[in-house]
């Protein structure tokens, strides 16, 4: 059960968030999910990119599964 | 794509605020361009990113006008962050705290992805305490990523303590004044920003 306190302190933090600019990234999420729909086809085209992303470099940021 | 489904992909079907969303996407985007150029049709989703009126907002949006144009980003990138023996930065936590790689904040990293589940994927080289990678684990603390607890506070305001707080607002000030930094310099400029809310709002609960 939240205390009144708890209640507060959690308003004060979202309302902060919201505030701060945070709250409105609506755009972000979608333009995420976009790299996760196309990294698959990104993948097949290195030979026109003068830096290949190579196997390690494409691996490294996967610590969590995405 | 709505982002109501960008939101609950892989978050065990709890559902995120609206703010703890935008959190996880900015840490996540963040964090992307960080262990890597970004690709092609990443920028073009850059492109369209609306802040609003706020600091960081602003800075989004520059962020936003500049992927539109960014050109050679794999040459900025390595001038960055490769180099020959190194970039003009090194992006690693133990290094940013002791000077040398492959240090106690690294083994304390190790030591706090295993508490929470999180592994290393094999075939990779490069110590963990890249802040790119470090970004990224925060994104998955928040959208339920790893294992349960999802969206676990406690866990976020330790992560951002140990491994966020003392590394990542410096690194992104020195990104922000390096030399080869374009592209990478609006992405300073959205992380520092985006970083001293999230130190400012951990503090309020």
């Amino acid at each position: 059960m939240k205390t009144k306190k708890e209640k507060v302190l959690g308003s004060d933090r979202r309302d902060f968030l919201k505030l701060a600019g945070v709250g409105a990234f609506a755009g972000g999420a979608a333009a995420l999910g976009a790299t996760k729909k196309t990294k698959a086809a990104d993948a097949e085209t290195p030979a026109s990119r003068g830096y290949h992303e190579t196997d390690h470099v494409r691996k490294f940021y996967r610590t969590a599964r995405f | 794509m709505p982002a109501s489904q960008a939101v609950t992909d892989g978050n065990f079907g709890a559902e995120l605020s609206e703010e703890d969303a935008s959190r996880s996407a900015l840490y996540r985007l963040l964090g992307r361009v960080l262990v890597a150029p970004p690709t092609d049709s990443m920028l073009a989703a850059m492109a369209v990113l609306k802040g609003d009126d706020s600091p960081l907002g602003r800075a989004l949006s520059d962020l936003a006008r500049t992927a539109e144009t960014s050109e050679d980003l794999e040459r900025e990138y390595h001038d960055l962050f490769i180099g020959l023996a190194r970039g003009e930065l090194v992006p690693y936590g133990s290094y940013y705290l002791t000077g040398f790689l492959y240090e106690k904040p690294l083994a304390n990293l190790r030591r706090d992805m295993a508490l929470l589940g999180i592994a290393r994927r094999e075939g990779v080289r490069e110590p963990e305490d890249h802040v790119g990678a470090v970004l990224e684990m925060m994104a998955g603390l928040i959208d339920g990523s790893f294992a349960p607890p999802v969206n676990d506070f406690a866990a976020q305001q330790r992560f951002f303590a140990t491994h966020v707080e003392p590394v990542a607002p410096r690194f992104f000030s020195d990104l922000e004044k390096a030399d080869a930094a374009r592209f990478y310099r609006k992405v300073a400029m959205v992380g520092r920003l985006f970083l001293e809310v999230e130190t400012f709002a951990f503090q309020l609960t």
